[in-house]
């Protein structure tokens, strides 16, 4: 039995089981049941986690900003939560992407590397939310750290669109979409069904983890408030 | 058909490792602090303690 109210023992997570389920269900299939590609050969399995993990990388940040825009406005604490959440959430999934596209580029382009459009503005929205979680460490005052990071957490979404839109802006080596593309569908429709099914897998992991995260986040500020309540701060 | 199986079950194990560990650090950080409430918890209760014990009566 906890000995104090402000960190409570949370019951099981039966959705965090679901999502951890349906995510090993997505690789099982991408490994297993999706056959290779032929000109690429198993090198392209690697779509199934890289494109999922740039999805909800993208959709990380938009939330934090979204989160950050409202707090702005609303000044509650469950929307900065939220963002801090999402945004470490986000910077998760964004290395996942900056750690397969190396390995998925250097079989078929033949460099770990290069400075293209793409690759160096997700470089750059990764150092950008790793500058605002480390911003958020080292403002100890909650309205200031909320605001600023509300403002960085805008800000850095800024570049999102621009990722979407660098392989129709630039020069790129980076491949155009194979899903989301004007002409439809440029794989055959068992891998379509693995890609949409990985997309899904990835979401939903996404979403627990930043329910885990948030739930750590409103114990943390619970017990703080206990701390800051009590005359000799908890000592 | 090229031979790289390799990169992907690389990019398959990282990402996997990535995640697994991320949702360590979440528990971990968790206990951590259920630990540091409980200790605040027993410091309050001390204090509590202290300030409603009856002082010995001078002779």
């Amino acid at each position: 039995m906890p000995e104090t109210s402000a960190a409570p023992r949370r019951p099981f997570d039966w959705f965090a089981l679901l999502a951890v389920a349906v995510t090993a269900a997505a690789y099982v299939r991408a490994i297993w049941f999706t056959p290779p590609e032929m000109l690429q050969g198993y090198a392209q399995k690697i779509l199934y986690v890289h494109a999922p993990s740039a999805w909800v990388a993208f959709l990380a940040f938009g939330l934090t900003a979204l989160a950050g825009a409202f707090w702005l406005f609303l000044r509650d604490p469950r929307l900065d939560r939220f963002a801090e959440s999402s945004a470490e959430v986000g910077v998760v999934f964004t290395t996942a992407v900056l750690v397969s596209g190396p390995l998925w580029a250097k079989p078929i382009w033949g460099t770990w590397w290069t400075w293209d459009a793409r690759l160096t503005l997700t470089l750059f929205l990764w150092f950008v939310y790793l500058g605002y979680l480390v911003l958020r460490g080292v403002i100890p005052e909650r309205d200031a750290r909320a605001r600023l990071s509300a403002v960085l957490g805008i800000l850095g979404a800024l570049l999102v669109p621009f990722i979407h839109l660098s392989v129709y802006l630039f020069r790129t080596m980076h491949p155009m979409p194979v899903v989301a593309n004007p002409d439809g569908f440029q794989m055959p429709p068992v891998m379509v069904k693995t890609f949409f099914f990985a997309f899904f897998a990835f979401t939903l992991l996404y979403a627990a983890l930043v329910r885990a995260r948030y739930a750590f986040a409103t114990d943390r500020d619970a017990l703080e408030a206990t701390l800051d309540a009590t005359p000799d701060g908890g000592r | 058909m090229p031979d790289n199986a390799i990169y992907y079950q690389m990019a398959y194990a990282a990402t996997i490792v990535l995640y697994a560990g991320y949702a360590l650090t979440i528990r971990i950080r968790r206990r951590a602090l259920e630990r540091r409430a409980a200790r605040a918890a027993r410091a309050a209760r001390a204090a509590q303690a202290e300030r409603t014990a009856v002082p010995p009566s001078s002779p």
